[in-house]
């Protein structure tokens, strides 16, 4: 019967015509796909402390003053030529680059050059309550409260057109490191004006316009974000006209997205299938240091994890180097505190407490617990390079607590709305983790103790003891790194003693990618970077 | 025809209707605000909200809520996204349209599939051939469509690299996305590498058309051979043959059109079956259709989504069948002589 064959036929036909793939063409060669784990909040770091928000936007759409060098462990001029401090380093004066071009778009077309009007307009946004933009899009910006620069920074003015003024209110030995940030980004005054105008101030951050190397195109949540190159780009342009995040929140997905090519670069490949990838000549996987702790953090506003003696308790009754093995599949080293050992002001002593369940059962009996009790671990729904798999982390955890009489349930909720819920402090506790913006020791324990960081929602502890703060603003304040060094030791002793949180692992950040791709940079400090990725097209035999 | 059309047609509206007063109390038991869950504005944005307020009535009684509420649905105001603050309705259209794309060519591909190979089966009644058919039918029939989808990954793209696995084409051709259909917006856009673009994007789809197709057409399948097999034994049949027809004359003049018509009344059900698989398929294959889009919100608790995407796909489902059965009524006047001599 005919018909029969034509209707077997059919499927078979579609795979005959489509199998010989669509290679060679050159808005494939000319662009690069990087599969990223989740959609960004905004386009604007200025707004936010999330990874996937900082990559999304950071190192490709703008451009700071300066830039910290990993390599040569200094700072290196950006829209800055220099910058020279006065008066013992309360006021700073940058020289800008005058040939700093701003992106042109679909909806905004520059007419001048960058100036020191765009510098005063990006810094007053977070840091004049005044400003009109400052209310917009919730008002809130996490890292410049909670590392203080909002305090420290009394005044920011133009000199004239390439001269920027900033005056202090004291001398800070992380000013310089805070504005190397990838949240210290430059948007454009001119955009801004041009937004008010219309009456849209609130697309500041949705349909973003900076200086760097990258254009935003469009973006399709959970779909992607489209960008394209600058071609006015004030550094070389890049050399790919076009990047594309392919949004892909699932890791398994991940792997095999990068398997069948579709994506190009992933970031968090999964820990057990790295020795699998690793094999392959298609792919490759590459770590880089990341500055960062894992830790679990206790509402300790919340009975009984007010009661530091129950904290110190389920601190010795979790077991944390099986929690190396298991979920990072050794590929962490096991915190001895909160810095990391790439920090300066790491000290060598172990100040965590070691797997005891005796020890912890006895500090419970102490604390009025003997029977144990019932609350909530919070696990995050997404890899971070600090956590790969907080859910197997918090099975654990509470497998370890089953044995001391201590019942957890485990919850979880979609990303946003996670982060959303604990910033409500709506937690008992929380598997979560931070990554260091820039390399000075203040930027781990400022955000994650501070009584500042209460309302930005960063301390997950809820944990506030204004002599902490003292000790912290003391150390800042000192200039000599060997006494700095000392106090550090002395905050870590601190967090030891009263354990607000308890740490568990410093990772390393891993990405893969296919053999093609070249020159995508991971710093350790900040965001993802695409701006000399390219990739190598091999001539046709 | 006419009454019996008019009758279907009011109960469909009778249908949806019922169906706005489900989505309307929804939002009284869903968690939080009935007003934020319907129109997306928080009240933390105190003036939109009492903006909202006066729109939406929500100053007066619940029945008054109610009109307002029908009166924003049918002119196409849905609300915003809590998550995007984007319009649900103006968002929805291209998702729609990537969705009905991938269910109208998985069910052409099923009827493609599965008529012929009934009538084969028919045609080799109790043989060899019509077990194995069967036999295929019924174990495709019984696999769960996730676990297929998975299966096929694994094989066709991850084994042999035939085949992406997400999306509905490259990201890097730069195509603006119009109805949503895939293939249309290539067509409709002005990009160059317009044969290249085609070529990928069929190479995304045909793997979860393939997925999808299965499921109906095994059903069309079983569905085709017996309802053949029950008109090659009616009497008209057997008079035929003994007139001395052709064979193929009476299979393709008497047999067919008739055994057509079990078949027929089927593909309402078919595609509600296929609707439902569709939702678990597009989240496998990361399509941005409906289906995806309304787990996502489920996830999100984005109410105002969610509701759009519950009455879009039901709608359609109803539609569809409402369609099905006046097509049925109109191609086979004795279905309507039994309805009316029910009722």
């Amino acid at each position: 019967m005919n018909v029969l064959r034509v209707g077997l036929l059919l499927p078979c036909l579609g795979v005959v015509a489509c199998s010989p793939a669509t290679e060679n063409v050159a808005p494939l060669q000319e662009g690069i796909v990087y599969c990223s784990e989740g959609n960004p909040e905004s386009f604007n770091p200025q707004l936010g402390t999330s990874g996937t928000t900082i990559d999304a936007s950071a190192a490709q759409l703008y451009d700071r003053l300066l830039d910290y060098d990993d390599d040569q462990q200094q700072f290196v001029p950006a829209l800055a030529t220099a910058w020279q401090a006065y008066d013992q380093g309360t006021r700073y004066r940058f020289t800008l680059r005058d040939d700093v071009a701003f992106h042109h778009t679909a909806w905004f077309e520059p007419t001048r050059a960058m100036t020191a009007d765009d510098v005063v307009f990006s810094f007053a946004r977070w840091l004049k309550p005044h400003h009109p933009y400052h209310p917009v899009n919730g008002g809130n910006y996490p890292f410049f409260t909670a590392s203080g620069l909002n305090h420290l920074i009394e005044d920011v003015r133009a000199v004239d057109a390439h001269t920027v003024e900033f005056v202090l209110s004291q001398s800070d030995s992380s000013f310089l490191a805070n504005l190397a940030t990838d949240f210290a980004v430059i948007l454009s005054a001119e955009y801004g004006a041009q937004l008010l105008e219309q009456g849209t101030p609130q697309q500041i951050d949705t349909r973003p316009i900076g200086t760097g190397p990258f254009v935003f195109e469009e973006f399709r949540k959970d779909v992607m974000i489209r960008y394209s190159r600058h071609e006015q780009y004030w550094r070389e342009a890049p050399k790919i006209k076009q990047l594309v995040y392919s949004i892909t929140p699932n890791a398994n997905k991940r792997m095999l997205k990068m398997l069948t090519g579709e994506c190009d670069v992933i970031p968090y490949p999964l820990v057990e299938e790295l020795a699998l990838l690793d094999k392959g000549d298609e792919i490759n996987v590459s770590s880089t240091v990341n500055p960062n702790i894992a830790f679990w953090a206790f509402n300790t506003e919340r009975p009984p994890f007010n009661d530091p003696l129950v904290r110190r308790a389920l601190a010795y009754a979790v077991n944390r180097a099986a929690i190396i093995q298991t979920v990072y599949n050794g590929n962490a080293r096991l915190a001895t505190g909160i810095l990391p050992e790439t920090s300066w002001a790491y000290s060598p002593v172990d100040l965590t407490y070691g797997y005891d369940p005796a020890r912890a059962k006895a500090l419970l009996a102490e604390a009025g617990y003997e029977d144990g009790f019932s609350f909530d671990i919070w696990a995050m729904p997404v890899q971070r390079a600090y956590n790969p798999n907080a859910q197997k982390m918090a099975e654990l955890i509470q497998a370890d607590l089953a044995q001391v009489g201590i019942r957890a349930n485990i919850v979880t909720y979609e990303w946003n709305a996670f982060r959303r819920r604990l910033a409500r402090d709506e937690h008992d506790s929380v598997l979560i983790g931070w990554i260091a913006d820039n390399a000075d020791p203040d930027n781990f324990f400022r955000p994650l103790l501070s009584c500042n960081a209460l309302n930005v929602g960063t301390n997950r502890a809820n944990w506030c003891q204004p002599e902490f703060d003292a000790l912290l603003s003391e150390a800042l304040a000192e200039n000599s790194l060997d006494v700095r060094k000392r106090l550090y030791h002395e905050i870590e002793n601190w967090v030891y003693r009263d354990v607000p949180l308890v740490p568990i692992a410093n990772s390393m950040r891993f990405q893969a990618y296919r053999s093609d791709i070249r020159g995508v940079e991971v710093p350790a400090y900040g965001g993802v970077s695409f701006r000399q990725s390219y990739r190598v097209v091999e001539e046709q035999q | 025809m006419i009454r019996y059309s008019f009758r279907r047609l009011a109960l469909l509206v009778v249908t949806l209707w019922l169906l706005t007063v489900f989505l309307f109390a929804l939002n009284y038991f869903f968690p939080g605000d009935p007003l934020t869950n319907m129109s997306g504005v928080r009240a933390s944005n105190p003036e939109a909200y009492q903006q909202q307020v006066v729109a939406r009535n929500f100053d007066q009684s619940i029945v008054m809520q109610y009109v307002s509420f029908l009166g924003h649905f049918t002119r196409g105001d849905w609300g915003q996204s809590l998550t995007t603050q984007r319009d649900v309705f103006a968002d929805l259209m291209p998702l729609l349209g990537a969705t009905l794309e991938l269910s109208l060519l998985a069910m052409i591909l099923a009827m493609v599939l599965g008529a012929p190979l009934g009538l084969y089966a028919a045609g080799q009644q109790r043989g060899a051939m019509d077990r194995v058919v069967m036999g295929i039918s019924l174990s495709a029939y019984s696999i769960p469509v996730f676990w297929l989808a998975q299966l096929f990954i694994l094989l066709f793209a991850v084994k042999l690299g035939w085949t992406p696995i997400s999306g509905q084409l490259n990201p890097l051709f730069n195509i603006d996305v119009r109805t949503g259909a895939i293939l249309i917006d290539i067509l409709l856009s002005d990009t160059p590498y317009k044969k290249a673009a085609i070529a990928d994007a069929i190479n995304h789809l045909w793997l979860p058309v393939i997925v999808l197709a299965i499921m109906p057409a095994t059903m069309l399948l079983r569905v085709m051979r017996n309802s053949m097999l029950e008109v090659l034994q009616q009497n008209y049949i057997r008079a035929a043959r003994a007139r001395g027809l052709s064979e193929s004359r009476i299979l393709w003049l008497h047999a067919l059109p008739n055994a057509m018509q079990p078949v027929v009344r089927q593909l309402g059900l078919m595609f509600s079956i296929l609707m439902s698989n569709i939702i678990v398929l597009e989240v496998i294959f990361n399509w941005p259709g409906m289906g995806s889009w309304l787990v996502k919100s489920i996830y999100e608790r984005d109410y105002p989504v969610m509701q759009g995407g519950l009455f879009t796909i039901a709608a359609l489902i109803l539609l569809v069948n409402v369609l099905v059965e006046l097509f049925h009524a109109w191609r086979y006047p004795q279905v309507r002589k039994e309805l009316y001599a029910e009722h």
